[in-house]
Formats: C-alpha cells, sequence, structure tokens
C-alpha cells in the first residue's frame, strides 16, 4: 500500500466515522475483493462468502470508529474474515467437494496458465484443515510473510511455517499424484488429505 | 517445483471480486438494521430485569399477604375482646342481680333490723 493509498483510506475512514455513507460505500468497493475471497476460498461457497462478506462489512460499520488506519483496516479484516469463516466451518462442516460452480467460478482470467491445474489447486487448498487453509490464504493470496501471518491468526511464527510446509508437502503431493494420474483419477488419493478443521487461535 | 508451485499457488489464488452490486446490497443491509428497533441491552441482561422484575412483584405479593392476615387477625382479637367483655358483662350483672335479691329478702324477713 503506498502512502498516499493510505491517506486516502484513513480519509475515507474519517469520514465514514463521522456518518458519511458515501465514505462507507466507497470503503467497501476497495476492500470488497479482499474481504470476498479470502472468504471464498475459506468456505467454497459463493453464497456463504458473499454473506460472510456482507457481515464482515456490517461489523466494520459498527466498529468503524476503533480503526486507527489504513494498515490497522486491513489488518481487521484480514482477522475477522478469516475467524468468521473459521467460526462458521467449525458451527456447519462444509461438504469435502468443491462444487464444479465454484471451479468453474474461479476458473483464472488469464489465458497463459493452465485452467485445469489451478481449478485443482484451489479445490486442494479448500481440503485443507482450516487453519492451515487460512495460512496458505494469507501466504499466496494476501501475500503477507510468516510474522504478519502470525499476527493475523495470533498464531507463532512457528506454527505458520509449519502449516505452511505441511501445507505445501500435501499440495505438491496431491498435485504430483493428479499429474500422473491424468484427470479421471484426481480424487483417488484425496481421502488421505486431512479435513478436520483446525484452529488459529 | 517449489517455486513453480509458489507461482501458481499466486495465481490460482487470485483475488476474485464479488460484482458491481455488493457494496450496495452491504449498504442496503447497513439500511435495514438502522431501521430496526436495536434492543436496548443484551439478552442476559434482559433475562436479569426481568427475574429483578418478577422477584419484586413476588415480594410485594408476600408483604400484601401478610399485611391481609395482621389484618384479620387484629379483627378476630376485637372480636373475642367484645366477647369477652359481653360475657364478663352477663356475669357481673348476675352477681349483682343475686346479691340484690339476697339483700331485699333480708331486709323482708327483718323488717325492724
Amino acid at each position: 500500500m503506498t502512502e498516499a493509498d493510505a491517506c486516502a483510506t484513513e480519509d475515507l475512514l474519517s469520514r465514514a466515522v463521522g456518518g458519511e455513507s458515501a465514505a462507507f460505500t466507497a470503503l467497501v468497493r476497495k476492500h470488497q475483493r479482499l474481504v470476498y475471497s479470502l472468504a471464498l476460498r475459506m468456505l467454497s461457497d459463493r453464497h456463504k462468502a458473499e454473506d460472510l462478506a456482507q457481515d464482515v462489512f456490517l461489523q466494520l460499520h459498527r466498529s468503524a470508529a476503533s480503526i486507527e488506519s489504513a494498515a490497522h483496516l486491513l489488518f481487521w479484516l484480514r482477522r475477522v474474515t478469516i475467524n468468521r469463516a473459521i467460526d462458521r466451518l467449525r458451527r456447519e462442516p462444509r461438504y469435502e467437494d468443491v462444487s464444479l460452480e465454484e471451479g468453474l467460478l474461479l476458473v483464472s482470467d488469464a489465458c497463459d496458465e493452465d485452467p485445469l491445474l489451478q481449478r485443482r489447486l484451489r479445490e486442494l487448498v479448500g481440503r485443507l484443515p482450516a487453519a492451515h487453509r487460512a495460512v496458505v490464504l494469507l501466504r499466496y493470496q494476501e501475500d503477507l510473510d510468516p510474522a504478519e501471518i502470525a499476527r493475523t491468526l495470533s498464531m507463532s511464527i512457528n506454527t505458520v511455517k509449519s502449516h505452511l510446509k505441511r501445507s505445501l508437502a500435501i499440495l505438491r503431493e496431491q498435485v504430483g499424484n493428479t499429474a500422473a494420474m491424468g484427470p479421471d483419477g484426481t480424487a483417488s488419493r484425496l481421502e488421505h488429505a486431512p479435513t478436520k478443521h483446525g484452529s488459529v487461535t | 517445483m517449489s517455486n513453480n508451485l509458489d507461482d501458481q499457488l499466486r495465481s490460482a489464488l487470485r483475488a476474485v471480486d464479488p460484482g458491481d452490486e455488493f457494496a450496495a446490497r452491504v449498504m442496503a443491509r447497513i439500511a435495514n438494521e438502522s431501521m430496526r428497533p436495536r434492543r436496548s441491552m443484551p439478552a442476559g441482561y434482559q433475562w436479569l430485569s426481568a427475574a429483578l422484575v418478577a422477584a419484586v412483584v413476588f415480594g410485594a405479593l408476600i408483604a400484601h399477604d401478610r399485611q391481609v392476615r395482621r389484618e384479620q387477625q387484629g379483627l378476630e382479637a376485637r372480636r373475642q375482646l367484645i366477647e369477652a367483655l359481653r360475657v364478663t358483662g352477663e356475669k357481673l350483672d348476675l352477681a349483682y342481680r343475686v346479691v340484690n335479691d339476697e339483700a331485699h329478702a333480708a331486709t323482708r324477713e327483718n323488717p325492724g333490723a
């Protein structure tokens, strides 16, 4: 985030706290990709992700006065989104397969990348335990370093590194299996991937 | 392989947009929430206040019941006192009449005394 960008966000934030709804709308537009994408990748369901993302912004509207800076806002949005997603996964355990609709929806728009491999990776990330999934998303979607991930998820850096290492090993193994077995055998070894939802606290 | 997987993950997990209308839907929900009457206190406190009101009403009922009983006991005591005074009066009247009758009889028997 550039300094000008941070200043613009803080200006929107202070105007939103002052009751200017246009400023809050602009804040939502600015951060909706972040919140919605984290929710979508955590829950693997478009409708639940939309619902959760709306809940996060409603909570932000109520507690905007407690946000101190643009960086704090980003930290707060990531943390609240992930925690709400994990709470929701605990309450209503997700079915194992990422739906075809989700797979098609999330296919990358870049033409030079393998859409099947990308879809497969998203499916595999969606099957990681919740805490591992949160770490992977913050690392590869949000581009945070392990220290920032640790702060966001209230974990030790060693736990973050261990989750990342374990997750990458699972993904590497599963992607390798997929490539070796071809499209018809993609689900054959996924039962071995851990599916129990972990905690980030 | 590691760098390749990192790149593939970054690409696969690229952020997606919820659509142009998302912000409008959020603002509609916020407007809807602000129109809804707010609960003044959490559910736990509401239970507590309901329990306090119930305790006060119960206490008032018990106090009222005691007061009514005390008044009834007072009335009963008054009734018993009046009855006792009436019986005592009758007995005194009877004793007076007996003494009076005996005095009259003695006067008749000894007129010169």
